[in-house]
């Protein structure tokens, strides 16, 4: 043990003399202090921004005055996605989707305002979270100071001279692993303070932070495997550097450019256009509220009078309008249900194929890992559209209950001077109304979600330490 | 020309440099067919509007041919706009998978549809495109440290320094033949694929030479830098850790810090509030004297006003009425707020000055019209088309003229004609 030790400690005499890597490691860390810091004020800004608008639009909804209750359904409602905890350390794709929806009947609109089409070209280069440090700057680092840990060592014939002295390859091998996996400590150590210090705030999830650290101490620990392995099967340090950089830029810059574009290729996402087509093609097939002669909503309004055991629509005692106004909407939201499910699905085979590309480069695997776990991905994104869309069915066939019970089918239809004022119903029907809550995935769920990633990264840190295993016992044998 | 050719085999002899050579052909290939199959998407997306549109307005004439009112005509009809690839947006695919490409529009107010966007993976947008741009911004420079981080200290450790120095001239001549032939090898494999990309998919001869003047500048920056780091004599594996640090500051650091500094010196927040202000602007006129509404929208649109006065019952030109006064109330929020995308956007594209990897990112995107100011200059067509979209629907409600069949061919089209 104290012969590992040894080697480490000499090891680390010389990373320390290294200047370009104390340098790199002095800027990793200070720029995940910026990034910690930065981070954390961007979501608390945004938090308090996200939060201050949904209130403005909450406060204007309860304080709209009488109103007929369809010309609510048009008002409609704001929501906002509210950000969890963990989005500081890794905001996944909240840049990359709007983040402020209109809620209001007939329609289903999207996310707008989200900050990728709202920010300079700059945005497309990265955003610098500790998140992102970790999984892209971290790993280049660990190369810088130990590419030429065991190929410098065969190279200058030292290797023996260790030998000689009594160590064994595998000790020789788990010394400078002991060393790079130090420094891959202190690379990765101010991220995980920072993700810490995030515990602090209400709302923070044990389980899915334990995931993120275990996931990402795995990433470092296997770039420290793959340095030593690749340093132990090349003769010369140059060419160690040479090959781990051009590792690095396959696995952590071109691979997560090219598995997304393959799955765009592969699975084609139907456009709005195509959808709103299909969608208005569908609800003309399945009836047509307008169109007196509809065979869906002759049987419809047969329907509802029997149930009344009237024969005139006049004579119910609810409002008819509403009434249709409920199964309308009822038809539309069936319809938005299920092209949304589709493209839900085609989205999440997308995902599933960049997963597999995943399984060539940890980097991709690691990047699912940690959005899954700070529930920033798109399961999440698409657990806030679901929310929505789902409160906004709830909220519109409120408002079209109480055109059916609360406005009087003569008044509905009247069009005197005074029929205006007689089709409003009271303002405080409008506090009645629920907000809107989004309500997050809990811990145990987010790290479900990770798991996949984690398993990945697991398995790459297994076959690499094999493989490690495997070139120590050849060690300086060419 | 011996002695070019002399080089060449020597250079050519070394595994490292042909790999690394055909490597960055094959990727700049594949970024280049990538891109151009992305276009093709879009083009395809765009030139299948015309059958989905027939099919859907054709049943909006059926049902508005009942009545032929011209308000329930301007109510249903969604009118499509598109904003086709410029020739040259298959190299550098800038906002485009982020930004819509098809919007439909209708005459109501337009600030609460001008901001919505199409479907796309955020996932997948998240790492940003396998493009052009992305291999000669990001790629290239790699390969330029594989490929100069040794030339004067490989001499060195090969014992052969002293031997060139000896040369005429301090061997000047020797090490710039090395270095243009790199150079000049780097060129091609990165310039030759574009320019066959480019003459298939028609891109004026021009913005070729300026992709290619661009590609080369870039390239020497690189160049230049692997040079004054090679001249302080340290060994060829500190020299590549070294460019490869400044690599990794240069393209990746700089660039995010950039980003988080503009976005916080440079907030933008009118886009949700645009949207409520606008929202409330429009539904308040439910509940004003409708004549307050004609008042304020005939002062600005007099044109209109020899129109009937307003009868007890709904019409349908008050309710358009009030949309356009809506839009009009945020048009100030809806000023500050692209004013404020632009400033980003400056910011971002001053930093180009000095920072060669953002420089080029923005020029290729520039030149390709898939930037920002090409998003902003779309929904400017957008916008004028909308405008023409009111006028043509006003002459019928504001005259109670019906709207017939007929009159649906008579409506405006949208013309996609980026930047004249």
């Amino acid at each position: 043990m104290s012969i590992v030790r040894l080697i480490a400690q000499d090891e680390l005499r010389l990373m320390a003399r290294n200047r370009v890597a104390v340098i790199a490691l002095v800027l990793l860390v200070l720029l995940t202090l910026v990034a910690v810091a930065s981070s954390w004020a961007h979501q608390r800004n945004i938090a308090e921004l996200r939060d201050r608008h949904a209130h403005a639009a909450e406060t204007a909804f309860d304080a709209q005055p009488e109103r007929h209750p369809h010309r609510m359904v048009h008002y409609g409602t704001f929501i906002f996605r509210p950000l969890g905890p963990l989005a500081a350390f890794d905001p996944g794709v909240d840049a990359f989707t709007g983040n402020s929806m209109f809620l209001e009947g007939h329609r289903q609109n999207t996310a707008n305002f989200g900050d990728v089409r709202q920010s300079s070209l700059l945005v497309r280069f990265g955003q610098l979270t500790p998140a992102f440090l970790l999984q892209v700057v971290a790993p280049l680092l660990l190369i810088f100071l130990g590419y030429g840990a065991l190929a410098r060592e065969t190279e200058h014939g030292t290797l023996r001279v260790l030998m000689l002295q009594g160590a064994s390859r595998a000790q020789i091998v788990r010394g400078k692993l002991l060393a790079l996996s130090a420094a891959a400590l202190l690379a990765g150590a101010p991220a995980m303070i920072g993700l810490v210090a995030l515990s602090a705030q209400p709302g923070a999830l044990a389980l899915p932070m334990l995931a993120i650290a275990v996931g990402y101490a795995a990433y470092l620990a296997l770039w420290a495997v793959l340095i030593l392995l690749v340093s132990a099967l090349v003769r010369r340090s140059r060419d160690a550097l040479l090959a781990l950089v051009a590792l690095w830029a396959v696995a952590v810059v071109l691979l997560p450019r090219v598995g997304p574009d393959l799955a765009s290729a592969a699975v084609p996402l139907t456009n709005r256009f195509q959808t709103d087509v299909a969608i208005a093609r569908d609800l003309r097939t399945m009836g047509d509220s307008h169109d007196p002669h509809d065979p869906h909503f002759a049987a419809f309004k047969q329907s509802v009078l029997d149930r009344y055991g009237v024969s005139r629509v006049e004579d119910l005692p609810v409002n008819y309008n509403g009434v249709v106004a409920l199964e309308g909407e009822r038809l539309t939201s069936s319809l938005f249900n299920r092209y949304a499910a589709d493209s839900f699905a085609a989205q999440a085979r997308q995902s599933g194929l960049v997963e597999i590309v995943g399984l060539l480069s940890p980097a991709i695997a690691l990047r699912s890992l940690s959005m899954a776990a700070a529930g920033t991905d798109f399961a999440g994104h698409r657990r806030f559209l679901e929310q929505a869309e789902a409160y906004r069915y709830a909220l519109v066939q409120r408002l079209n209950r109480l055109q059916a019970e609360a406005v009087s089918y003569a008044d509905d239809t009247a069009t005197d001077a005074g029929a205006d004022r007689r089709k409003r119903i009271a303002a405080d029907s409008w506090q009645a109304m629920p907000d809107f809550g989004f309500v997050a995935a809990d811990g145990a769920a987010l790290a479900a979600g990770a798991l996949p990633g984690l398993a990945i990264v697991l398995g790459w840190l297994a076959l690499a330490a094999l493989l490690l295993l495997r070139a120590t016992r050849r060690l300086g044998a060419h | 020309m011996n002695l070019w050719r002399h080089e060449l085999r020597l250079l050519l002899r070394q595994r490292l440099t042909v790999i690394a050579l055909a490597l960055l052909a094959l990727l700049t290939l594949s970024a280049l067919v990538a891109g151009v199959a992305e276009v093709n998407r879009q083009r395809a997306a765009i030139a299948a509007i015309p059958a989905g549109q027939a099919e859907d307005i054709g049943a909006v004439a059926d049902y508005v041919d009942r009545t032929k009112d011209a308000g329930s005509a301007a109510y249903y009809s969604f009118h499509p706009t598109w904003d086709a690839p410029a020739p040259l947006a298959f190299a550098a695919l800038g906002m485009r998978d982020v930004s819509p490409y098809i919007m439909r529009v209708r005459a109501l107010g337009l600030e609460a549809q001008i901001y919505d966007g199409d479907t796309f993976n955020p996932e997948l947008a998240l790492p940003g495109r396998f493009d052009f741009a992305f291999v000669l911004v990001f790629l290239a420079p790699l390969f330029v440290i594989a490929l100069f981080h040794d030339l004067v200290s490989g001499e060195r450790e090969a014992g052969r320094q002293r031997t060139l120095a000896a040369l005429p001239n301090g061997g000047q001549a020797l090490w710039r033949r090395r270095t243009a032939l790199r150079l000049a090898l780097l060129w091609a494999v990165v310039g030759l694929p574009f320019i066959i990309a480019s003459a298939v998919e028609g891109v004026a001869p021009a913005a070729i030479l300026i992709v290619l003047a661009l590609t080369l500048a870039y390239l020497l920056f690189w160049v230049a830098l692997a040079a004054l780091i090679g001249r302080l004599g340290w060994s060829s594996v500190t020299n590549a850790a070294t460019l490869a640090g400044a690599w990794l500051v240069l393209v990746l650091i700089v660039p995010t810090l950039a980003n988080v500094a503009i976005n916080a010196a440079i907030p933008v927040n009118q886009g949700a509030e645009i949207a409520l202000a606008q929202r409330e602007a429009v539904n308040r006129a439910w509940d004003i004297p409708r004549e307050d509404t004609m008042r304020t929208f005939y002062a600005r649109h007099p044109q209109w006003s020899n129109s009937a006065p307003l009868g007890p019952e709904f019409h349908y030109k008050w309710y358009l009425a009030f949309h356009q006064n809506g839009d009009e109330s945020v048009a100030e929020l809806a000023q500050a707020y692209r004013a404020g995308l632009e400033t980003r956007d400056g910011a971002g594209r001053a930093l180009g000055w000095v920072l060669p990897s953002v420089g080029v990112q923005a020029l290729l995107t520039r030149l390709a019209r898939t930037d920002l100011a090409a998003q902003l200059s779309y929904q400017d067509r957008v916008r004028a088309f909308h405008e023409r979209l009111r006028t043509f629907y006003y002459g019928y409600l504001f005259y109670d003229r019906p709207f017939a069949r007929a009159d649906f061919d008579r409506a405006p089209r949208f013309e996609d004609t980026p930047d004249g």
